[in-house]
């Protein structure tokens, strides 16, 4: 191991021309396979969505119509909203599973509120900052108290329609006026109002996941806490903030749903937390946090949305359409399990070469 | 520059600098200067201060007395962050890189680059093509043979990811890089890559500290070596004229060694 303290030989040009060029060909080799890899994780089930679709579309005459195209979008959109911050949630390693009550709990407070002022905005107020103040409440205790995302926000999920329940007394209050049943049931060029408060969730999401330092910091914070953490970023504030937005998202989800019902009703949101989650897993976040997009998740969520309308208009059970998503969330995970081998197998076969030709390129300096 | 070397203050000087932990002396009054395209090697048993002397250069701690100098500029490294403004890039034994970003995203994880089209400050759009156009840029002056920018960390090899690592002390053009156990977890191979890329780092005027426990591998390195024993500077020896058996022998103590001159009383 010679070391020639004042080299001036950078590259030993000339010595190491074949092994650069063999070194070429075996990493573009391996290059595709990562991105393979990457492209099957990141679009496995936008595959099955338009293999699916087309399926659907053979046997049914309905299926790709306005008419059915604004109902399966209406029906997705109210979990579309909540699906992002919790994506971003799964990205950073944690999980909130206390959605489905704090649509509830806003929903009820929303109706309480309106009951004792009469007036739709200051009980929308009180709506959201309930949704938010649960989230953050949420995530103060799991990020900076580090207790466990899913004992507490499992214990959320039991309390926050416990609670619920004791204030609305079981009750369901109605008769919110037109302007907010607009918000649930309005039409704007055809198309559901709701549709349109998704569409802009996830555009923001986009942004945030894709554009913005957040997402990728969220992304790291999934991957390797302690390498974030020494890295400087704020791997207790971010996950806390991120709470809040999700507590946020529920009472707006909340809040569309008692609007399209017209009525504060306490089965709100019941099993909405399994719907967002299913809806993020399909599209390839991985449950292990670090891995994982938004369009993924949108295609999960598409995913969802058609094959339940589909099966209905193909009049099938309503029990076979669960163990359809069973079957979907199945073939997901085994997607996840494919891609972390292709990964690996790329590893193998590029640092074996790297490291052949380095060593040559090492040695040629000399 | 090189010209000037005799007129210049050293780039780092550890003055004096002392640390205990409860009733343990870490360092006990350590001094040396790094000069400018220097590598300096570090070497002691388990034990000796190695650790805690990376980490105070790292400011992760502080020292209980002594100073540092950049350039002749008394410095209070006070976070990792700190040290990083005042020129000095630490590449820990356990790196900081993120597996499942890419190479690109990890070098300029939590420093990114933003482009036009600000909208909120905690939101601010990232600039991925300059981003991606520095790190290609680093990897040419440095001669390096790393996959594309956009591959995963997860997909690289160890001298890689070490690779990775010093390519980002060398983006933010730090004056000092110094590494902790660089080759500790490689075999030979890569270690190889990993001493080759130390080279190219000296060549363009970085100055570098390796701390290592390697004989071999200090002796193969650097151009001075400092040996450290109980928390004290036992040796400060010009590569060139000194050995192995040398070494050893004051980093257990075999030899009772008389302190260089312009070292610290006690």
């Amino acid at each position: 191991m010679n070391w020639p303290a004042s080299s001036s030989n950078v590259g030993g040009t000339s010595a190491t021309t074949s092994p650069r060029l063999r070194r070429r060909r075996s990493t573009s080799q391996a290059e595709r396979r990562r991105r393979l890899a990457t492209w099957v994780q990141q679009n496995g089930v936008l595959f099955a969505l338009l293999l699916m679709g087309a399926f659907f579309v053979s046997r049914s005459d309905r299926f790709l119509t306005r008419g059915n195209i604004n109902i399966v979008l209406l029906q997705v959109a109210v979990t579309g909203i909540i699906a992002v911050p919790a994506g971003l949630l799964i990205l950073a390693g944690y999980v909130d599973l206390s959605v489905g009550s704090v649509m509830v709990l806003s929903s009820v407070a929303f109706g309480q509120v309106f009951k004792s002022s009469g007036s739709v905005t200051v009980a929308i107020v009180v709506a959201v900052l309930v949704g938010v103040a649960w989230g953050l409440t949420s995530g103060f205790f799991v990020s900076f108290l580090s207790f466990s995302p899913i004992v507490v926000t499992l214990g959320g999920l039991a309390a926050a329609r416990g609670i619920a329940q004791v204030w609305s007394q079981s009750i369901t209050v109605s008769g919110f006026g037109d302007a907010f049943g607009k918000l649930g049931t309005g039409r704007w060029f055809d198309t559901p109002i709701p549709i349109y408060v998704a569409a802009t969730v996830l555009l923001m999401g986009f942004y945030a996941w894709n554009q913005s330092t957040a997402g990728r910091h969220l992304a790291a914070i999934g991957s390797d806490e302690v390498a974030a953490r020494a890295m400087g970023i704020r791997t207790k504030l971010l996950p806390f903030l991120l709470y809040g937005l999700s507590g946020l998202a529920a009472a707006i989800g909340g809040l569309i749903v008692t609007s399209q019902l017209d009525g504060a009703s306490v089965s709100i949101g019941q099993g909405e937390e399994l719907t967002v989650l299913t809806a993020v897993l399909l599209g390839g976040v991985s449950f292990k946090g670090g891995r994982g997009s938004l369009l993924g998740v949108l295609s999960g969520l598409l995913f969802l949305g058609s094959l339940r309308n589909g099966l209905i208009l193909l009049k099938v059970g309503t029990f076979w359409q669960q163990v359809a998503v069973g079957a979907a969330l199945f073939f997901a995970a085994a997607l996840d399990v494919l891609y972390q081998r292709l990964e690996r197998v790329a590893l193998e076969k590029a640092s074996d070469s790297d490291d052949v030709d380095h060593v040559t390129e090492a040695l040629g300096a000399n | 520059m090189p010209t000037e070397d005799l007129m210049l203050p050293p780039l780092l000087r550890i003055e004096n600098v002392k640390k205990r932990f409860g009733s343990t002396r870490a360092l006990n009054g350590v001094s040396f200067d790094l000069g400018h395209g220097e590598v300096l090697g570090l070497i002691g048993d388990n034990g000796a201060g190695k650790s805690t002397l990376v980490n105070v250069i790292a400011g992760v701690h502080r020292p209980d007395e002594g100073g540092i100098y950049v350039d002749g500029v008394e410095q209070q490294l006070g976070s990792p962050r700190e040290a990083q403004q005042a020129g000095i890039e630490t590449v820990f034994q356990y790196l900081s890189l993120i597996p499942t970003l890419t190479i690109t995203d990890n070098i300029f994880l939590n420093r990114e680059l933003y482009g036009p089209g600000t909208i909120l400050h905690a939101m601010r759009r990232v600039d991925r093509k300059e981003m991606r156009r520095r790190v290609e840029g680093a990897y040419q002056r440095l001669g390096l043979d790393l996959p594309p920018p956009d591959t995963k960390v997860i997909a690289l090899s160890g001298g890689q990811r070490q690779a990775v690592a010093i390519a980002r002390a060398v983006i933010w053009e730090r004056q000092v890089v110094v590494l902790d156990e660089p080759t500790a977890a490689l075999g030979v191979r890569q270690t190889l890559v990993v001493l080759s890329f130390i080279r190219r780092l000296k060549e363009h005027g970085v100055s570098v500290i390796v701390i290592t426990h390697n004989m071999e591998h200090v002796l193969a390195m650097s151009d001075r070596i400092i040996v450290l024993r109980l928390g004290r500077k036992v040796g400060d020896l010009i590569t060139s004229e000194t050995s192995g058996r040398d070494l050893v022998e004051r980093m257990t103590g075999a030899a009772q060694i008389q302190l260089e001159a312009g070292n610290p009383d006690e």
